[in-house]
């Protein structure tokens, strides 16, 4: 296991597209989370300006606990960027026969896709690490007197980013396998998430199923928070039967991974 | 290069009725063949004759439609892998990354430290250019690389699959040495090549394929048969040609062109034949020993298979 975290690192160390998605993926999330002014200020309520409506600088967007919630729900949308890079990663495996040469020289199939797993687990740390300091930070200097009970309010929707970065990752890294080159694979990750699955979800009628759709699933765990803000009532939680369904989700992605690479002939 | 007998030795692998199909074309077809321990083993065939195919499918690649392989008798582990330095087609590499690196990630895959990694750079002679990345080298550099590579674990079993691709003569006469040099400390390199020419100046045993069927399968030194042919010319070819007529050991006497060719029994030295020649008075200007090459036997295999 050791061996192939050390093999994974040695891959990346040295990697520029590596440094630089992870660069821009920690300004963009930087960037967006401390514009939450200009994103109160677009609220509104019936065509009318919230602004008009009441005095917005007391909405508490960057105050413990309401902090967790909104920062990893806008953190969320930014995950995409860390899915190009486990797209280019698994594509250039292919495209460089480096996957193969891998195998030749005594990595077994299983290996590659755990090596690939760390690199992912890896990542979802690390962003989620950066999403709690961030949080923890925009909040302690955002509220007044913050008890321990507030802080840890709402705490949960980190582990739930976790999951929904880990979980996202596994798809790009089946989407990469599945297509194999860089571009294609790109592309269709973003047609199915942003085109495809929507479309799908538009003709289907019961929430229920809806939320049975894997892109919906793994952004449920997350549910919009700013509607609490307008006085409506939100899910502040995270549930556990949206857990489970991600979980599963989770699985079938790794099930599917071993299934298309154990009988790839990789020549 | 030391000649070694099948009967002697343990097999380093075995193949049983090997077969991959794509689709209806049978790029491997029941391949039954074992390779012996510590040989320099020449796979032959023309292009698209399941070469590299048969050796995908040994070093797990390839999954074979039907039929089995063992390693060391130790089947198709893992660690067997781990003992093979290979080469398989072209060089594969991340070509973002220095040939260091590169080899380091090697070493983790093969389990093993970082200590040889530049000994086999000085080898292959790229040392001097280890922090350069991979995607900075020629092509001859990055089959010196992929050499490297292949030796980083000291392995007991090479493969090389037409390691000599994309040389130039100079490099191409290097790496031959350099096989030959690692073959003397004992270990087994299969060659898998279309350049028969190579095959005959290294290896000790060969192998022919065609179509994915094996066709032939023996010692190199054994295609020379039991028969040597000498060519010799002289200042006065007829009386060169008179004279070897009578020749005690002769058994057949052709002229080719401006030389004569006599074909002897494989044990009748030459020494005997030419001092024969001095003694009548002839002083050859040309005397060479024409080994029956590898190229007109595997044309006739390749000929005997229609």
């Amino acid at each position: 296991m050791n061996r192939l975290v050390k093999l994974e690192w040695l891959k990346i160390r040295s990697n520029a597209t590596f440094w630089v998605l992870v660069g821009l993926h920690v300004g963009i999330v930087l960037l967006v989370v401390l514009s939450g002014n200009i994103f109160i200020s677009s609220l509104s309520i019936d065509g009318n300006s919230l602004k008009n409506l009441a005095d917005t600088t007391n909405i508490p967007i960057y105050q413990f606990p309401d902090i967790w919630h909104n920062i990893t729900y806008v953190a969320g949308f930014l995950k995409f960027i860390l899915a190009i890079y486990m797209i280019i990663s698994i594509t250039n495996e292919v495209t460089f026969d480096t996957l193969r040469q891998n195998i030749m020289n005594g990595l077994t199939r299983v290996d590659f896709i755990i090596s690939k797993l760390v690199l992912i687990l890896m990542l979802a740390a690390g962003s989620t690490l950066f999403i709690f300091v961030t949080g923890f930070t925009v909040g302690l200097i955002n509220t007044d007197h913050p008890g321990l009970h507030e802080m840890i309010t709402y705490s949960g929707f980190i582990p739930a980013y976790f999951l929904q970065l880990f979980t996202y990752l596994i798809f790009a890294f089946l989407i990469g396998l599945l297509i194999k080159r860089t571009g294609l694979a790109m592309g269709l990750m973003f047609l199915y998430t942003l085109i495809i699955e929507p479309i799908i979800a538009l003709r289907l009628n019961a929430d229920v199923v809806k939320g049975l759709l894997p892109m919906r699933s793994i952004n449920n765990l997350i549910h919009m928070p700013f509607g609490t803000y307008l006085l409506r009532e939100i899910q502040d939680y995270v549930s556990f039967r949206e857990i489970v369904i991600v979980l599963i989700y989770t699985a079938l992605f790794i099930f599917l991974i071993y299934i298309l690479l154990k009988n790839r002939d990789l020549k | 290069m030391p000649i070694l007998k099948y009967e002697n030795l343990n097999n380093v692998v075995t193949t049983h009725l090997l077969t991959k199909h794509y689709g209806r074309i049978k790029a491997v077809d029941e391949l039954t063949f074992s390779i012996p321990e510590k040989s320099i083993f020449g796979l032959l065939g023309p292009n698209g004759s399941g070469k590299t195919t048969t050796l995908a499918i040994l070093l797990d690649v390839v999954r074979p439609t039907s039929g089995s392989y063992s390693w060391f008798g130790n089947y198709s582990k893992r660690e067997n892998r781990q003992k093979i330095g290979s080469i398989l087609e072209t060089p594969s590499f991340y070509p973002y990354l220095t040939a260091t690196d590169n080899l380091k990630i090697i070493a983790e895959i093969k389990a093993i430290g970082y200590e040889n990694i530049n000994e086999v750079l000085k080898i292959t002679g790229i040392f001097d250019r280890r922090h350069s990345t991979y995607r900075t080298y020629s092509l001859g550099m990055k089959q010196r690389l992929a050499l490297a590579a292949a030796l980083l674990c000291d392995p007991p079993v090479m493969i090389l699959d037409e390691p000599t691709n994309g040389l130039d003569p100079r490099g191409i006469a290097e790496i031959r040495n350099l096989i030959r040099t690692i073959a003397l400390q004992g270990k087994t390199i299969i060659l898998a090549s279309h350049l028969l020419d190579e095959v005959q100046k290294v290896c000790s045993h060969f192998a022919v394929l065609n179509k994915g069927r094996l066709l032939y399968s023996g010692l190199v030194n054994e295609v020379a048969g039991n028969e040597q042919r000498i060519e010799i010319s002289c200042g006065n070819m007829d009386q060169l040609y008179n004279v070897l007529g009578n020749y005690p050991d002769k058994r057949d006497l052709e002229i080719s062109g401006d030389k004569v060719i006599i074909t002897l029994p494989a044990d009748s030295p030459i020494a005997q034949l030419s001092s024969f020649i001095y003694q009548h008075g002839i002083i050859p200007t040309h005397l060479v020993s024409l080994y029956r090459s590898l190229e007109t036997q595997f044309l006739d295999i390749l000929n005997e298979s229609k």
